[in-house]
């Protein structure tokens, strides 16, 4: 579904990303550990070319997005995301946040795209939420409603980039339960996180990623209890 | 009565040089934000060139220089002079307002599939408007005072008209005092005016 050849990203003369070769699967949750710095977020934010790859090649779908930066608005709604901050919009209402993208950009009609949120909000446990301003949200809330709203636009693929990690720690736990229950409908997805223990229990595979380059990757039991590489082992060691 | 026909004036000035303004303001940000570049690159001039030049010379070289074989009421050139100078002003009050407005909104408007068009329609302008509806309030009580300085073209506004009163009743205390008070009212309520109307848009997030 996501094939990634050989991706390549610098910020000035600063390189970030030093080769990345993957491919995700449909239905497949993978989970981007690493440490601080490591590229982790650039390489979630080059799948949905936020920052443009100065090299190499992504291909979602057959498709492949690097040739086609004209198109960048029709590649985008097929790939959802949500951010650290949420990134909710402040002046409009809950049911707003989640119909804009459906009636702008899909067109659909107002009335579907209203209901079709009230059940996003009935899967995120916040109906009663429809129609207040997100500045009235707890933080664990305004994240189920970003989930919510990307989902509104029916993704192929969702990524997440640490979005548990502006939270409250008694917050954490309904957002992931959020998200768990995506990857057991059997949602694409690619998370970065540092909840190792969700990360263990939810991904199909674990990409360790360390200065740029996915160092290590594997099946979760893999990863966790047997690392082969010596900055995994170290990282884990830390962390865990 | 010359206060009154000054205050009248000035009054004039200030509201046709802040419409002017706004429109000027407008086209500038539009054009510094489209990125083509011969326009973008004549918005910085304007804009540097209006911010790094005295209002006083910018109306004087206007009057005396550019308009010198028009024959325009002094009203009309004093009230081009300052909305041209206010234009510069306005453009970079909207293109701070719009740069505060946070750089996720941006991103998450783009990666929901909405186009730069619509992110900035439908998210970051109303966002941008609760920045910049205040400072434009604030540029237009500056502009407000600039306008005294109108007497350099012989244009007989408030101020000017406290200077007559003083040259013929050899007074200077009095018809001073008046102006500065008027001048004080006027902003005044203007800034009261502004500071509930800022409130209420402060209210509704
Ligand atoms: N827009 C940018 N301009 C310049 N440098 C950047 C930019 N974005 C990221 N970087 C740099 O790229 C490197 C990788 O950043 P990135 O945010 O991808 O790391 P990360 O693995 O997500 O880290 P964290 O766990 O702290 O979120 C860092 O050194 C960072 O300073
Ligand atoms: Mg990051």
């Amino acid at each position: 579904m996501i094939k990634v050849i050989d991706l390549h990203k610098y910020f000035g003369d600063l390189e970030v990303l030093k080769g990345i070769n993957t491919e995700i699967k449909k239905g497949e949750v993978v989970c981007v550990i690493g440490p601080s710095g490591s590229g982790k977020s650039t390489f979630l934010r080059c799948l949905n070319l936020l920052e443009i790859p100065t090299k190499g090649e992504i291909i979602i779908n057959g498709v492949s997005l690097t040739d086609n930066l004209k198109n960048l608005d029709e590649l985008r709604k097929n790939v959802g995301m949500v951010f650290q901050q949420f990134n909710l919009f402040p002046h409009m209402k809950v049911i707003d946040n989640i119909t804009l993208a459906p009636i702008k950009v899909l067109k659909m009609k107002k009335e579907d795209a209203v209901s079709k949120a009230m059940e996003l909000l009935a899967k995120v446990g916040l109906t009663d939420k429809a129609y207040e301003y997100p500045s009235r949200l707890s933080g664990g809330q305004k994240q189920r409603v970003a989930i919510a709203r990307a989902m509104a636009m029916n993704p192929d693929i969702m990524l997440f980039d640490e979005p548990t990690s502006a939270l409250d720690p008694e917050m954490v736990g309904e957002v992931l339960e959020v998200i768990r229950d995506l990857a057991y409908e059997g949602m694409t997805m690619v998370i970065v996180t540092h909840e190792m223990g969700f990360a263990r229990e939810v991904s199909d595979r674990i990409l360790f990623m360390d200065e740029g380059i996915i160092y290590e990757e594997g099946k979760p039991y893999e990863i966790f209890n047997n690392p082969q590489r010596s900055r995994t082992k170290e990282f884990l060691s830390k962390v865990l | 009565m010359y206060l009154v026909d000054g205050w009248i004036i000035s009054i004039e000035v200030t509201v046709f040089a802040a419409l002017l303004g706004i429109v000027i303001g407008l086209l500038l940000a539009i054009v510094k934000f489209s990125r083509k570049p011969p326009f973008a690159q004549f918005a910085d001039w304007y804009i540097s060139i209006i911010r790094g030049t005295p209002v006083v010379v910018q109306l004087t070289i206007i009057y005396y220089v550019i308009l010198a074989d028009v024959n325009l009421p002094r009203t009309i050139v004093a009230s081009i002079a300052f909305g041209i100078n206010s234009g510069a002003y306005v453009a970079e009050i909207i293109r701070s307002g719009i740069q505060a407005v946070d750089k996720g909104q941006t991103e998450a408007g783009r990666s929901l599939g909405l186009s730069e068009g619509k992110t900035m329609r439908y998210i970051i302008i109303p966002q941008a408007i609760k920045n910049i509806l205040p400072a434009l309030g604030n540029e237009f009580i500056v502009l407000l005072k600039e306008t005294s300085v109108s007497g350099y073209i012989a244009l007989n506004d408030l101020t000017k008209g406290g200077t007559l009163i003083r040259s013929v009743t050899y007074d200077a205390f009095t018809p001073l005092l008046t102006v500065a008070y008027i001048y004080f009212l006027m902003t005044a309520m203007l800034s009261a005016a502004l500071s509930k109307f800022e409130r209420r848009l402060r209210s509704s997030d």
